[in-house]
């Protein structure tokens, strides 16, 4: 942790600090709308936890309560033995520097060329200076495939290329930890497999990684553990081998069943 | 034929009256420009406030003044704002602080129309763009700055040239106050000469012309500006 994130959040809780991220309790209402109903669960530094799920079960909401994009109704989030939900503003920017998010729709920067959208946060935040970000940038654009798209913008790429390349502008922070919501469900199924190799390729160089995905064929390779979820609950949480080949709970089977893996 | 360059002659060279115009013109352009200028910044300041509102819920009580603001400019006419300016809030002010006064009214009318239009803007960017700017750790402030204003400028820019053009013609009330603007120029040619149809089409030629180059001008910056997204 760097010293202005220590300043951001003095309060250490010894207890939460066995794993990276704690989640107890959690609520979730869009007014009546009850999305969240208690999910409780820890992520190891090191462990790619793949989320499953039919739509409208709450995974992504649950996802984007864990950088507080969507602001939990009640229950308690630790990364790092913080409590996030008692960071001040400038504590949420400073945590959420260290959680990575890459999004169905990509979400790049379209009046920015691909490099600035990679070296716009890192540099503007004072993190890097410019020099030293666009190396970085050049290092990760040859990382993910696409070094000769630098000076391009996002509309000349094609959704693989832009979903890529939001991978790598997340990593130009140097995460601890990658959240993923649904990274290939608006590819063409052609593009998915450039962007799951990347991921499995992140995932072999030991980032920590939650993902939210339909993708059964990358939750079996890549997950040390699989959660199904549910009605805002997780139902069963297991790593691949078990989860797929011997599920316990009822919905889980019916989900699975009804899944070409 | 003849006859025609007599009042040609009368009307814009016997006593120099041609000054009138030209003088004139320099008071509405600079009333135009330092309108423009002050509405704008106005602009994006209620725009700001007002869209940091919605989005956020922050600012409540500053949010109140501009939707007064806004609603009080935008619901009466701009003569009585400028009359009300002149005559009732700066009474006592020495009228060669005219122009200052005429500046200060356009310009608080501008202002409410820019705010609206930079507020659209605002507000028609992706949520997406927020949640990336704020996944990376960016505040809402540098999201908005670095982030949605570049792109929210670009999309209003055409409103935005358009109520410049509004405004340089809507100065032509100035005269209400006693403003020696271009159009009261060719008013006092007029009065003086007993000729109306040679000064009023000098008049309405020249913001012609004015308004044909602003429009040249806003043109060469949009294309500039849409080099970099090509769909």
């Amino acid at each position: 942790m760097t010293d202005a994130k220590k300043n951001a959040a003095p309060k250490v809780n010894i207890d939460a600090l066995d794993c990276m991220i704690k989640v107890s309790d959690l609520h979730k209402s869009f007014g009546d709308l009850h999305i969240l109903k208690g999910i409780n669960t820890e992520v190891k530094q090191g462990e790619k936890v793949v989320i499953i799920g039919p739509s409208g079960s709450g995974k992504s909401t649950f996802l984007r309560c864990l950088n507080l994009l969507e602001r939990p109704t009640s229950g308690s989030i630790y990364l790092d033995g913080v409590d996030l939900l008692k960071l001040n503003e400038k504590g949420v920017c400073y945590m959420r520097q260290s959680m990575g998010m890459v999004f169905q729709h990509f979400n790049l920067f379209p009046h920015l060329t691909i490099r600035r959208n990679i070296t716009l946060a890192p540099v503007k935040l004072g993190l890097m200076t410019e020099e030293k970000a666009n190396e970085k940038a050049d290092d990760l654009l040859e990382k993910v495939g696409l070094y000769d798209k630098c000076d391009a913008y996002p509309s000349q790429l094609s959704g693989g290329q832009k979903q890529r390349i939001a991978i790598a502008r997340a990593l130009a922070m140097n995460p601890e930890v990658m959240l993923f919501d649904e990274p290939t469900s608006a590819l063409d199924p052609e593009m998915v497999g450039e962007v799951l190799n990347l991921m499995k390729q992140l995932a072999e160089d030991g980032m920590t990684m939650i993902v939210v995905t339909h993708e059964m064929g990358f939750a079996k390779e890549v997950a040390s553990r699989v959660m199904f979820m549910d009605d805002g609950q997780i139902l069963e949480e297991a790593p691949p081998q078990e989860f797929f080949s011997n599920p316990k709970n009822d919905r889980t089977k019916l989900f699975l069943s009804k899944v070409l893996i | 034929m003849s006859d025609f360059i007599d009042k040609l002659k009368e009307t814009f060279v016997v006593d120099d009256r041609w000054q009138y115009l030209l003088r004139g013109l320099g008071n509405t352009l600079i009333i135009t420009l330092c309108a423009a200028v002050l509405g704008i910044l106005l602009g994006f300041i209620v725009a700001m406030i007002r869209s940091t509102h919605d989005k956020t819920g922050k600012l409540k009580i500053a949010n109140i003044f501009c939707r007064i603001y806004l609603t009080v400019i935008r619901g009466t006419p701009m003569v009585v704002q400028l009359l009300i300016m002149y005559f009732v809030i700066f009474a006592t002010l020495s009228s060669k602080y005219k122009i200052v006064v005429a500046i200060l009214s356009f310009g608080i009318n501008s202002g409410a129309y820019v705010a609206e239009i930079v507020r659209s803007g605002i507000m028609s960017i992706d949520n997406g763009q927020f949640e990336a700017g704020a996944s990376l750790g960016l505040s809402y402030r540098r999201t908005m700055l670095f982030i949605i204003l570049p792109q929210a400028f670009k999309n209003v820019l055409p409103a935005l040239a358009n109520e410049v053009i509004v405004l340089l013609k809507e100065t032509s009330v100035a005269g209400y106050i006693g403003m020696e603007d271009l159009t009261k120029g060719g008013d006092i040619i007029r009065a003086n000469t007993y000729q109306a149809f040679m000064p009023l089409l000098a008049v309405a030629a020249i913001y012609l012309i004015m308004v044909i180059i602003l429009t040249a001008l806003v043109g060469k910056l949009e294309r500039r500006l849409a080099k970099n997204d090509r769909r």
